[in-house]
């Protein structure tokens, strides 16, 4: 297929627009009927439209593709931008399933105020496919900015009894986060052209152009790469989130509707590490390779993970327990990411995708049962494998991807991670590997705890299983993850190059420690080997 | 100083001198027509601002504008020029928010019409003040006609108590600021504002100069309600008619921030680094205050009076950028956003009166979107844009006075601004929350046209500049003075 | 036929799809039926505690529970595995035992797995290696060819015999399909070409006994117990992934035969690293192999249903750790420390386990402890270099313990789920076939000369005898006589259990008695046909007879030679060999007579004095040594539960501490902001103000004293701007 003279990105991000706008034109609000299956028309349509970027995307070439470019604000060097690499494309077809799922998913569990329910939820789409489309700074922090509107809503209108505290918390905590990053953006922008304070400007025309700007803050300073690293980190941090930024997502995610948890696990995260990926790391590669700055990172996505694992294991309410695995998760991507080389990249962006999948299946899963019972306390279930055993077989199979169990797509992910990690360093990967025992064991009993055991509650005893509807939406999440977990290949060969390019460019492969050799026997001994070698 | 009245002035000055005519021919119409019929009159001010507009676009086409009018009292370059357009689109916005509950109203709308009109006059005279005593003048006029507009609602203990303190307190400033004109005067001899600069540009600073300086900063600093003169703020919004409060909030602000631009970019740029500490300070002060004090307010109006003072806050970041052309952009644009969106909101406030004059409380927009949607959607409009979220008009606007900061140097004042934006958030969405999370108090909302008008204009207005600011900057740049 | 031995996982792997979804779609409509496997649930129902004496009325009658689609599942269940099977013959015949024992192997790549892009390897040995990949690959060689063998067909027989022992189970269809799922996996794990194909396997049987284990998922016990396995395992996976990566960054790539290619070729640079890797590799094999420390989940794993017990916890699944051991021969040769660690847990784990089997009253718990002790031999051979022989006793191993765990299976269901054997006894006579079977498996795993164990453990013995520990030259010594005397315990247990179960008379109560009845054929076949294997499978490993030692050179192709090392090849006089053989049978001898002249013939005199006298001991034993207890409290309780709920707390104060303090604070200033604003500024000057008020009228008409301050605010204000400028100009 050949894109060269449509603007596919484009359409792809504002059909859900044009949609929403239908919807709130067009439809009156008593015809809840029709607003669903127009919401529904619109997030099929996109992902269709979605679809074909897969196979025109060209794996073997560099830089961005499907480049779209007008002018928008010249005055200050701002112009619409859009265009993908490998990392965006993933994520895009993601989120495109993704809106399909939440809405399918939402047609019970919302009985009130539809209209502006599915419209926030097209909103919500549109902006965030252009987070992972556009191509130009300011135009980025744009989308970044507005995304936070629509989800605030779902959550504070739709969402359980603490939603008010909820979605302003989420609003607040993450608006936080990004203002810093506007003021990086800006030295930036300075520093491309007249300079500010101390430091004399490029003298370059002004631009916003992610892929200039990029070139551009590879020749700044170190010092001032590492503050311009910490004003961008808290933004993205708070948006993984990492450990001990993490605290307003249990509650986000707690009290949202189901289709807003798994919008925000699903995509809203990966917002987060999407950022490092394409901004912290290319961007300010002496930040990155600075030793200090690692060992920050690296030592908070350990704790993310280990924390995480810990504080899931002891969760009495299903959402907040699923929240907090995230967390653990999260750190792995982080973990693999701030590995700095192929293994853990790739991985870390593989990971994204995976969490995407099985902790969005697990809240679409919860999501169901708490649409039957209306309680998320896990002590209020049990012996539910009898009553639903169909349920209980999707919910395995996503406690297993998400367990990592090989041949499942959480797997691939993990496995790629830690090698990485044990590339760079033997502690890394074993404090993170127990977070798999973790994993294990928190899912495991979570699974116990709701399926094994007698029907105790008389509630559950006439639980209807799965509806038609409810496995159309489960159905696509198991076949990905059966794919990602026993092909990856043609998603690995999709990540391939901007991995590789971001790897070149931080140093990946001279920052390879041998781990091994500073662990175990004196580098004598491998030095005598490498000497006898032939 | 003696000069000789040329032909082209009373071209130039045209829109002032039909603006004045207007006001009286107001007054005296109202006294032949009843109090039912005032509607009338407001249309007819609204017509009179439009035909006013119109003359300033008149006199935006000459080509011998920005020549010195009556020997360099007043000039009218493209920067005078702007602030005019601008005080007018406050001043119209003033008008047709105002019908509705000038006709309930107990008292001759006559009369305030008439007073809106006479302070629009002193506002059109400030943009282009370019000599400190008819600036000073200007500034004057403009100030009594709002001290009478405050006190509008004679009968209202609140209203008059709002009025006399606004009245005093501004005496008070009127004479700060006097003072320092004179102080000025005494050590440069001149009055003109390129004559102080050529001056200036020589002489070395004297504590008296610098003092005067000082003073004549206080003075405007208080018509802007930057902290520490911020005080009377809070109690005159509240108390005054919320119209009238809404064109407090806008049009005088930007007319001092006009003069405040003019005098500190034309007149002293060489002392940029002797006033830039204070007025860095002052800015953090009145962001921080302003934010923080708005956070617990019940009171709407009380909120957005802290939310005008902290919007100070943020366009002095501007005063500060005057090194470079950021700061005046920022001024401008920001103003320019600061006008629709701070208006759009008032304009909400004034649709859920229930009486003319009573203090709106956040629990009054419970349940707005089941009541009237547009209007819920409009005022999320506006409080997002006052928050500084793209994309609307606040965000664009807030870029630039950030950038202006950063490029001035004082990038810890931008960390602070940045911070506090975040804070603002709070506060603002507090309403919006009400509008959309609670349920649904009281009757559907119905609205008038003129309302109607007002908040569609500000609503477009607002979406517009965000969307698509590239129009509006590339005007706000050729309209930038020169020192 | 070598070319399909892709197919030999993938058939079960079909069979188990069918079976799954054949069930799913019987039970999905399956609404109300709140009640459940109540009723028709089954013996192992009351494995795990004791909770004796609960019978169960279903089992042993026909039960009349309707099982839809059953032939269908029997069909496909036992026919995949029965497929796999021939395939499995038919492969190995393919390629020839002959080309077999010299060194031939034949490996299928299906499709590359997925490259991880460039990487360099660690340390630079053996230098960088580009492209880092993992192909879907499987390969057949001796030691495969081996396993397969016997995998798939002792297998196929516990298929068969799960149709009777299954036949009145509600989840029929369930049962098959995980094991066939298990099948799939566990030849995945034999079969897979590199490191990552086995873990795939290793996880596989792990998810597949959790599965199994927790069949009767209602009962809280069943299902803690899968949990149980799946999370010690998942510590034993925690090392052996840890290992891989090792392998991984050391070679740049995981398949055997370039990795153990490339260490047997240039030792000295990797033997540095070989210790850690091979401690990380057997920490993998503790896990599922149940060694010491990570035993403990394979007794309650008995939770199970009887051939699980059987296929996977006793021939199959727990033999893995040794079947990873061996295969990583060549690392663990180049790493004698660990080796040492390895033998010395093996031994100790022999040991440990027999004593607890001794006081067991379970049968299957008894079975389960020894099971745990007979791979701590395994793990003794390998540890001693022994690896043939080690293989050699999985092998064996895999015939008797399969036929005593299906011997018992057939006993609880002739007592209709009875399970303890203080309540059995007698049975010889009433169940006849179950009664020969168990008694041959009994003898052979006693190691009474010329059944399959007496040569599989004999080997064994023999290479710890001959062992060599430079640095501790003793230690063989004490590991030989660890062997020796568990090999006793061994004997005396396993005849205490038979003599409890079969002599005597029956000490279950009379109603019982009269339902006991001998099993169907379906049972009785394949306890034959593995009790003659544990007969003579132990002629393939005559030692001293020339040529006798048939699997010793059919796996020689194990032993790599190591570049630069020449094997000590030690041929021990024929007079020590014998010593050793009788010193073997003296020991079993004395185990088989204490027991019988304890238990049959004293009919548990003794032991009762024995009891009475050492108290203290007897209740440590009975107990196991409250090692679960330990783990309970200090690792699931203590650490993970109690560290979990005090980092929630964290989590709720200090953590939250961050937007919540914040809010918080803010909101304090906001007050007092307001506050100032209204009334500070009032109070502050109220007297000046007041001062003020007299002098003006104006003011009083105000009616507040406000104004004044906020003109003295203003003023202040003002000053503080003049004072900053004289400051810092």
């Amino acid at each position: 297929m050949d894109f060269s003279n449509i603007p596919i990105l484009s359409i792809v991000t504002y059909i859900p627009l044009v949609g929403a706008l239908a919807v709130v034109f067009l439809i009156p609000k008593e015809k809840t009927g029709t607003i669903k299956a127009f919401a529904t028309f619109v997030a099929v349509l996109d992902f269709v439209v979605s679809l074909p970027l897969w196979w025109a995307f060209d794996r073997g070439k560099d830089g961005y593709q499907f480049v779209e470019k007008a002018e928008w604000i010249p005055s200050l060097g701002v112009s619409y931008q859009f265009g993908i690499d490998g990392i965006s494309l993933v994520l895009i077809l993601l989120t495109t399933l993704m809106g399909v799922i939440a809405i399918v998913c939402s047609y019970t569990a919302i009985s009130d105020r539809q209209k502006e329910y599915y419209v926030l939820l097209l909103l919500l789409q549109t902006f965030m496919i252009g987070t992972f489309c556009c191509l130009d700074l300011f135009l980025f922090y744009v989308f970044w900015e507005v995304m936070l509107v629509p989800m605030y809503f779902l959550i504070g209108v739709w969402g359980g009894q603490r939603r008010l505290y909820a979605a302003i918390k989420f609003f607040l905590y993450t608006l936080a986060g990004s203002v810093l990053m506007l003021l990086g953006i800006i030295a930036l922008y300075f520093y491309n052209t007249s300079g500010f304070l101390g430091y004399k400007g490029l003298g370059n025309p002004a631009t916003f152009s992610i892929e200039k700007l990029t070139a551009v803050a590879q020749q700044m300073p170190p010092e001032l790469q590492v503050w311009l690293f910490f004003a961008f980190f808290l933004g993205f941090a708070i948006k993984v989130p990492m450990f001990p930024f993490h605290t307003w997502l249990p509650d986000a995610h707690t009290e949202a509707p189901t289709a807003g948890s798994v919008i925000l696990a699903a995509i809203l995260l990966k917002m987060g590490t999407y950022g490092f990926v394409r901004f912290s790391l290319p961007m300010f590669p002496e930040a990155v390779r600075d030793r200090r700055v690692i060992a920050v990172m690296v030592a908070l996505a350990i704790i993310g993970i280990v924390y995480g694992a810990m504080v899931t294991l002891v969760q009495k309410d299903m959402k907040r327990l699923i929240a907090y695995s995230s967390v653990s998760h999260l750190g792995f991507v982080m973990l693999g990411v701030f590995a700095l080389n192929m293994s853990g990249m790739q991985g870390g962006i593989l990971q994204m995708i995976n969490h995407g999948i099985s902790t969005g299946a697990l809240f679409l899963l919860v999501g169901i049962l708490y649409e039957r019972r209306h309680t998320r306390m896990i002590s209020e279930y049990g012996g539910l494998a009898k009553q639903m055993p169909v349920y209980a077989t999707y919910f395995m199979i996503m406690v297993l991807s998400s367990m990592g169990l090989p041949l499942l797509n959480g797997f691939i992910g993990e496995f790629t991670i830690l090698q990485g990690a044990f590339a760079k360093n033997f502690w890394w990967a074993f404090f993170a590997a127990t977070g798999i025992v973790l994993g294990a064991a928190y899912l495991l009993w979570l699974y116990q705890r709701l399926f094994f055991g007698e029907i105790t509650n008389p509630a559950n005893a006439k639980l209807p299983d799965l509806t038609l509807r409810e496995q159309l939406t489960l159905l696509p999440l198991v076949i990905l993850a059966l794919w990602i977990g026993l092909y990856p290949g043609p998603i690995f060969r999709v990540i391939r190059r901007p991995s590789e390019k971001i790897v070149q460019i931080v140093g990946g492969a001279t920052a390879e420690a041998p781990a091994l050799a500073e662990k175990t026997a004196a580098p004598g001994a491998s030095g005598g080997g490498v000497a006898a070698r032939p | 100083m003696t000069f000789a009245v040329k032909a082209s002035d009373w071209a130039l000055l045209s829109p002032e001198i039909f603006l004045s005519a207007a006001g009286l021919l107001l007054l005296a119409i109202s006294v032949l027509i009843g109090k039912e019929r005032e509607e009338f009159l407001g249309y007819l001010a609204t017509l009179s601002v439009f035909v006013t507009g119109a003359l300033v676009v008149f006199v935006a086409l000459r080509p011998d504008r920005g020549m010195p009018i009556l020997g360099g009292a007043f000039v009218v370059d493209n920067f005078a020029l702007f602030f005019k357009a601008l005080i007018l689109l406050s001043l119209v916005l003033s008008i047709l928010a105002s019908v509705k509950f000038v006709g309930q109203a107990p008292y001759p709308g006559g009369e305030y019409y008439a007073l809106l009109l006479f302070a629009g006059v002193g506002m059109l005279f400030m943009a282009s003040g370019n000599n400190l005593i008819s600036i000073y003048i200007s500034l004057e006029t403009m100030a009594l006609a709002s001290y009478v507009l405050a006190g509008y609602f004679k009968g209202e203990i609140k209203s008059t108590e709002a009025a006399l303190k606004y009245f005093i307190l501004g005496a008070f400033s009127s004479g700060v600021l006097l003072y320092g004109l004179s102080l000025v005067y005494g050590v440069t001899g001149t009055m003109g504002l390129p004559e102080l600069a050529k001056k200036l540009a020589g002489a070395e600073r004297s504590n008296l100069l610098m003092l005067g300086i000082l003073l004549i900063l206080a003075g405007l600093l208080f018509k802007i309600a930057a902290v520490p003169f911020h005080v009377w703020t809070p109690d005159v919004y509240e108390g005054s008619p919320t119209p009238v409060t809404a064109f407090f909030s806008v049009g005088p602000k930007v007319a001092a921030y006009a003069i405040l631009a003019r005098i500190y970019y034309v007149a002293f740029p060489k002392f940029h680094p002797d006033w830039g500490l204070i007025v860095a300070l002052v800015s953090a002060a009145t962001m921080i205050l302003g934010n923080i004090a708005a956070l617990l307010q019940t009171n709407v109006k009380r909120m957005l009076a802290y939310s005008s003072i902290a919007n100070a806050g943020y366009a002095l970041l501007g005063v500060l950028g005057f090194r470079t052309e950021w700061g005046l952009w920022g001024i401008l644009i920001y103003l320019l956003a600061y006008t629709f969106m701070n208006f759009g909101a008032f304009t909400l406030v004034i649709l859920l009166e229930s009486r003319g004059y009573a203090g709106e409380s956040v629990s009054d927009f419970n349940g707005l979107a089941q009541r009237n949607m547009p209007a819920a959607i409009l005022m999320l409009i506006f409080l997002l844009s006052l928050a500084g979220l793209p994309p609307t008009a606040g965000f664009i606007g807030k870029y630039y006075l950030f950038a202006a900061a950063w490029k001035a140097g004082y990038v810890w004042l931008a960390v602070v601004a940045v911070a506090m934006s975040a804070v603002s958030l709070f506060y603002y969405f507090r309403i919006a929350a009400a509008m959309f999370f609670s349920e649904a108090a009281g009757a559907k909302v119905q609205s008038s046209y003129a309302l109607t008008a007002v908040a569609a204009v500000c609503g477009l207005g607002t979406l517009l500049i965000g969307v698509l600011p590239q129009p509006f900057i590339a005007v706000l740049k050729s309209c930038v003075l020169s020192p | 036929m070598r070319h399909y031995i892709w197919l030999i996982p993938l058939v079960p792997l079909a069979g188990f799809l069918i079976n799954g979804l054949l069930y799913l779609v019987s039970h999905r409509t399956k609404g109300q039926a709140a009640h459940g496997d109540e009723e028709d649930g089954h013996g192992e129902a009351h494995a795990v505690p004791p909770v004796a004496g609960s019978h169960d009325t279903v089992h042993g009658h026909a039960a009349h529970v309707h099982i839809p689609f059953k032939s269908v599942h029997t069909a496909v269940g036992v026919g995949s595995v029965g497929i796999a099977c021939l395939l499995a013959f038919g492969a190995i015949f393919d390629i020839g035992l002959k080309a077999f024992a010299a060194g031939a192997s034949h490996s299928e790549t299906l499709y590359r797995w997925f490259s991880l892009g460039v990487n360099q390897a660690v340390g630079q040995v053996p230098g960088p290696l580009k492209e880092w990949v993992v192909d879907v690959a499987f390969r057949l060689d001796a030691l495969s060819a081996l396993m397969l063998a016997f995998v798939t067909f002792v297998g196929f027989l516990i298929h068969v015999y799960s149709v009777g022992y299954m036949g009145h189970e509600e989840g029929y269809g369930r049962y098959f399909a995980y094991l066939n799922l298990f099948m799939f996996a566990m030849l995945v794990l034999v079969l897979g070409a590199n490191f990552l194909m086995l873990f795939v396997g290793w996880e596989g049987v792990g998810l597949c006994s959790y599965l199994l284990i927790g069949y009767y998922y209602e009962r809280n016990y069943a299902a803690d117990a899968g949990k149980k396995a799946f999370v010690v395992n998942r510590i034993g996976d925690f090392g052996f992934i840890l290992g891989i990566f090792a392998v991984f960054s050391l070679f740049g790539t995981l398949d055997f035969e370039k990795v153990f290619g490339a260490a047997a070729a240039d030792p000295s640079s990797y033997a540095p690293y070989m210790t850690l890797v091979c401690l990380l590799l057997f920490v993998g094999a503790c896990g599922k192999s149940a060694q010491f420390p990570l035993y403990v989940w394979l007794p309650d794993a008995m939770a199970g249903p009887t051939p699980v017990s059987a296929l996977i916890h006793a021939a199959t699944m727990v033999t893995a750790g040794v079947y990873m051991v061996a295969r990583c021969n060549v690392f663990f040769r180049l790493a004698p420390e660990a080796m040492m660690v390895v033998a010395v847990v093996g031994a100790f784990t022999a040991l440990f386990a027999a004593t607890i089997g001794v006081a067991q009253n379970d049968i299957k718990k008894v079975l389960a402890y020894s099971t745990v002790s007979q791979l701590g031999y395994m793990f003794l051979a390998c540890g001693v270099g022994a690896f043939t022989e080690g293989m050699f006793h999985v092998t064996t191993h895999s015939f008797f313990k399969a036929c005593l765990f299906l011997g018992s299976g057939s006993v609880i269901h002739a007592l209709a789920g009875e399970q303890d054997i203080r309540r059995m006894g007698g049975l010889a006579s009433k169940i006849p076939t179950t009664y020969r079977t168990f008694l041959i498996a009994t003898l052979t795993i006693s190691g009474v000369p010329f059944l399959a164990a007496f040569f599989s453990k004999d080997a064994i013995k023999a290479a710890v005898y001959h062992a060599e520990f430079a640095p501790i030259p003793w230690l063989p010594k004490v590991l030989y006589a660890v062997a020796l005397f568990t090999a006793g315990l061994t004997a005396f247990y396993m005849f205490r259990l038979l003599a409890l179960t079969f002599w005597g008379h029956f000490r279950g109560g009379t109603e019982a008695e009269k339902d006991i009845h001998e099993s169907p054929k379906t049972m009785t076949i394949p306890l034959i046909v593995l009790a003659f294997l544990s007969v003579v499978s132990g002629y393939v490993g005559v030692p001293i007879l020339e040529g006798g030692n048939k699997i010793g050179e059919f796996l020689k192709p194990l032993r790599m030679p190591i570049a630069g090392r020449q094997e000590a090849a030690h041929h021990a006089p024929i007079s020590v060999e014998l010593a050793l053989m009788g010193a073997a049978v003296a020991v079993a001898a004395v185990g088989i007579y204490l027991a019988w002249s304890w238990y049959a013939k004293g009919e548990g005199r003794v032991p009762a004095l024995l009891v009475q006298r050492w108290p203290g001991v007897y209740r440590a034993v009975e107990n196991k040594y409250f090692v679960d207890e330990a783990y309970d409290k200090v690792f699931v309780r203590g650490l993970a539960l109690g560290g979990g709920n005090l980092l929630w707390e964290v989590d709720a104060t200090v953590v939250d501490l961050i937007p919540n303090g914040a809010a918080a604070v803010t909101k304090g200033f906001s007050w007092v902001a307001s506050f100032f604003d209204q009334y500070v500024v009032d109070g502050l000057v109220n007297g000046l103000a007041d001062t003020l008020a007299a002098l003006c009228g104006v003011f009083r008409k105000a009616q507040t004293g406000r104004v004044q301050n906020y003109a003295l605010v203003m003023g202040g204000g003002l000053f503080c701007l003049v004072a900053v400028y004289l400051l810092f100009r």
